[in-house]
């Protein structure tokens, strides 16, 4: 479905921007055991509003763990979650999406059974509606409203995650956590993509994304936070953490 | 009012085209003019035929839209039909009691419904334990129906008769006017009307979304903010109270009620109408339920044995060869859109 | 005198309704715990066990033989059956259920067209002790002991031999083993055939203990069910074992004073309350595993 999404258009500026505002969402030493395997190791991970950060990692650091512990998936071992100033350690993930986070998923979760239109009516939950303008920038720029009656079954792999993105953008969250969102799109759909998520990124979203795709990271991201073994093993911008020599080799498995 | 239309005609069952609805306004005139040509006798079968549409409704709902599968529908079937019995049993003087009694038997399928279903979704278990514990809970039932023999088993003046049930209960009266015989007949037909259109409606409608949402993908639902776990339990009532409509008319029908609406042979019976019907369209249930009953009537009235075995026959075939339900692999065919409705559309 | 009989009694009748549920379950742990099978003609596999027990106890054959034809007899079945219907629901749970529940109808029915609606019984073997007032039964404490060797051999298999180690790693991941040149297909027949012959061979050892009549299937479904669903999937064998305890020490005192039906209902309160606190089963307690935060 090649509609000519290259972009010669430069994304918005991405200048070291600076956040001083209280944290978003913030954790304190999250820890989680799989029978043996330790997926996470006291983390401490935090995001100030209106940053984009990228979450990296070899296979197997437990960057999919430290995502559904954010969720409310899992339950951590030890350690705490903060969405703003409310602990949500103990709640149940839809109260998570209910306080202002949302979410998408790596393997595609919308609903096939129902076409664009009733998904994201779906998303839309009567209550307590917040600020809608996001979703309607991803709305028109993922061009998704001149789907809206097919079936989601027939839609093509990149406009089901443009979908998913709108989904959990619908009820106008303050953080939006995304699960390699460019997971099986062509180049041309990942840069565009990068470059609707930087345009949500400057108008205020908090955005953190997991990611192997070093490209789209140096694209969109303000910081880089790197697991491994299920620690944080560095957090820095996009520049500095290319340029060590440590993040490197624990992705040529010497560490 | 066109959003009303807009509602009914949504594509989440089957048929939407022109010639459909057409033809479905003209089975309806069919079942409305039927008893000019019966007999009351034969009006009175063919509400049998009827009657339990709102108990495979309930399921279909609940199994088909919603993803849960339930084997217990019938003890909300029993539990209404008894508490109705009970209540209208010992109003006999009051000319409202009837009406009272209605409300106290659904009232009583909504409740042991929400208790039970608090219990089960709020424990979020494995899909596959649903059915066991609902198969479970109509099995006791039954059987604790079945040692209601003798005197001291009675509420007021009702008794309720162990293994041969609870005989005498009085028809459903308004005022003077008593519901018998094609009065009878009349009320069924317009409350399986209501009862459909009013959840063909439910599921084009948002909150139909979300229970289609549910069954596709439970998780996902959730973290759009939705209580899985509060959604689940709502759609149990409500097929609680849809087998507790057709327990309520079941009464009406025969006057009386046997543990045996509870065993384990009824139980099944839902089921294998949703399934052969097709468990992802309403009226294909409805239609299932209706000539399914009317076999098992015809055979067992006949007193032929193998009424069970061909109904589990029919069964494992639909299993094996048409898992979408047979109404549905037919209503969704090229044959079908080719030969008799070309207007209608492959999705629906 | 009178207190040790009494104590015994209320041991005894523990280690009758622990052994009652154990052996309901026995071939479930296998289809269902193993397989992922929710095989809803479970009591009609135990009820075709007790029919040829039966029928082989008429023709002079002791009991131990019966069972054992019982058992192959019902494992033949459900091998056959596993190649010609039970191979499409793989990995359709709520299908799988539902035809299994038509297969059930079909046997229970068939059994009362082929044979009537009453067999004759199987008296039971072994004689009786008595204590005090009470006299028990021989025969149950011989299948307390048959239950755990049953057991005991069982897990011997799965965790012992080579044919359990490729039979867990088929259930695990099928198409890794395939590609590790395992028959995939025939260790699902033997699997399935493995617990429909146990559900025959604790239909033929209950037999002497019940009634025989098309439908008596029935009696052991909701039992056997709850059982392995209490026990729970991280370790199937252990769990059954400890639930069959747990869910017999509920049952007993609550029979006991209240009545059979009462025992039932307390079994399965139990079972809501135990899935409520523990979702995944008593199992997941012995396996130390922290319990997912609802999601499933």
């Amino acid at each position: 479905m090649a509609e000519g999404f290259i972009t010669s258009d430069a994304s918005p500026p991405k200048s070291a921007r600076k956040f001083d505002a209280a944290p978003v969402l913030r954790t304190e030493a999250l820890s989680k055991r799989f029978g043996g395997v330790v997926a996470a190791d006291a983390i401490n991970f935090s995001v100030r509003p209106g940053e984009f950060r990228c979450i990296i990692g070899p296979n197997g650091a437990g960057k999919s763990t430290l995502f559904a512990l954010l969720c409310g998936i899992h339950r951590p071992d030890s350690g705490r979650i903060f969405f703003k100033d409310v602990e949500m350690t103990a709640l149940n993930a839809f109260r998570r999406v209910r306080l202002g986070v949302g979410l998408t998923f790596q393997t595609n979760r919308a609903f096939h059974a129902l076409t664009v239109a009733e998904n994201l009516d779906a998303a839309r939950r009567n209550r307590g509606e917040r600020r809608d303008d996001h979703f309607r920038h991803a709305l028109s720029a993922f061009r998704l409203q001149d789907s809206l009656h097919f079936s989601a079954r027939i839609l093509p792999h990149h406009q089901l995650q443009w979908l998913e993105i709108c989904m959990a953008l619908r009820q106008g969250p303050e953080i939006l956590l995304l699960d390699e969102p460019t997971a099986g799109m062509s180049p041309d759909e990942t840069l565009y993509t990068a470059k609707v998520l930087r345009e949500l990124s400057a108008a205020g979203l908090t955005i953190v994304v997991v990611e192997h795709d070093i490209a789209f990271v140096r694209e969109v991201a303000d910081s880089v936070s790197v697991l491994h073994f299920g620690r944080m093993f560095a957090e820095g911008t996009v520049a500095e953490i290319t340029a060590r020599d440590d993040v490197r080799q624990i992705y040529l498995g010497r560490a | 009012m066109r959003q009303l239309f807009r509602l009914i005609g949504g594509s989440h069952d089957i048929g939407s085209s022109r010639w459909f609805w057409s033809a479905l306004t003209a089975l309806a005139a069919a079942f409305l003019f039927y008893p000019l040509f019966g007999s009351e006798f034969g009006a009175t079968n063919v509400a049998y035929y009827l009657l339990n549409i709102p108990l495979g409704l309930g399921l279909a709902l609940l199994w088909g839209y919603g993803g849960v599968l339930s084997f217990g529908q019938t003890a909300f079937f029993t539990i209404a039909g008894y508490v109705y019995g009970i209540v209208a049993g010992n109003m006999t003087e009051n000319s409202a009691g009837t009406v009272v009694a209605s409300c106290a038997g659904l009232a009583a399928a909504g409740v042991v419904s929400a208790a039970f279903g608090y219990f089960v979704f709020f424990g979020r278990v494995a899909a596959w334990i649903v059915p066991i514990l609902t198969l479970v809970l109509t099995l006791l039932l039954s059987t604790f129906l079945g040692l209601t023999a003798g005197y001291q088993w009675r509420v007021g003046s009702v008794l309720l008769g162990g293994y041969n049930g609870m005989t005498g209960i009085p028809a459903l009266q308004v005022g003077d006017f008593v519901f018998q015989g094609y009065s009878f007949y009349y009320v069924t037909l317009a409350l399986v009307i209501l009862c459909y259109l009013g959840l063909r409606m439910l599921v084009n409608s948002h909150p139909g979304q979300v229970v289609i949402a549910m069954r596709e993908d439970e998780l996902r639902t959730e973290l759009l903010g939705y209580d899985v776990r509060l959604q689940q339990l709502g759609v149990f009532v409500l097929a609680a109270l849809l087998s507790g409509i057709s327990g309520l008319l079941y009464v009406q029908w025969g006057n009386y009620i046997t543990p045996s609406s509870a065993g384990l042979i009824q139980a099944t019976l839902p089921v294998i109408w949703v399934a052969v019907g097709g468990r992802d369209s309403l009226l294909a249930v409805c239609i299932a339920t209706f000539l399914l009953n009317q076999l098992t009537y015809v055979l067992s009235s006949q007193g032929n044995q193998y009424a069970l075995v061909i109904v589990g026959v029919i069964l494992v075939a639909v299993m094996l060869f048409a898992p979408q339900g047979i109404v549905v692999a037919i209503a969704r065919s090229r044959w079908w859109r080719r030969t008799v409705d070309p207007n209608a559309s492959s999705h629906g | 005198m009178d207190a040790l009989s009494e104590v015994v009694s209320v041991l005894y009748q523990f280690g009758t309704n622990a052994v009652f549920l154990l052996l309901s379950a026995i071939g479930l742990i296998v289809i269902l715990g193993m397989m992922n099978i929710i095989n809803l003609a479970h009591g009609e596999f135990m009820m075709m066990g007790a029919y040829i027990a039966t029928i082989a106890t008429e023709h002079g054959s002791p009991l131990p033989v019966a069972a054992f034809l019982s058992f192959l007899g019902v494992a033949l079945f459900g091998m056959i059956l596993e190649r010609l219907v039970i191979r499409r629901f793989y990995g359709r749970e709520l299908g799988a259920l539902v035809v299994t529940w038509g297969i059930s109808l079909i046997l229970a029915q068939g059994a009362l067209l082929l044979f009537g609606p009453y067999m004759p019984a199987i008296a039971i073997p072994s004689g009786s002790f008595s204590l005090g007032r009470y006299s028990f039964s021989y025969y149950w404490l011989i299948l307390i002991a048959v239950s755990i060797i049953l057991v005991g051999a069982l897990w011997l298999i799965y965790n012992r031999t080579s044919f359990g180690l490729m039979a867990r790693a088929t259930m695990q991941n099928p198409a890794m083993a395939r590609s590790l040149g395992v028959d995939v297909e025939k260790v699902y027949a033997l699997t399935f055939g493995l617990g429909a012959g146990l559900a025959g061979l604790s239909g033929a050892l209950l037999a002497p203990t019940t009634s025989i009549a098309p439908f008596m299937g029935q009696q052991f479904v909701a039992p056997a069910f709850i059982t392995v669903v209490v026990g729970g999937g991280a370790n199937v064998i252990a769990g059954a074992v400890g639930s069959s305890a747990l869910l017999s020490f509920v049952q007993t005192p609550v029979g006991l004073l209240l009545g059979t039906f009462s025992g039932m209902v307390a079994l399965l309160l139990t079972a809501l309350i135990i899935i409520r606190i523990l979702p995944a089963g008593i199992s997941s307690l012995l396996q130390g595993r922290s319990r997912l935060a609802g999601a499933r």
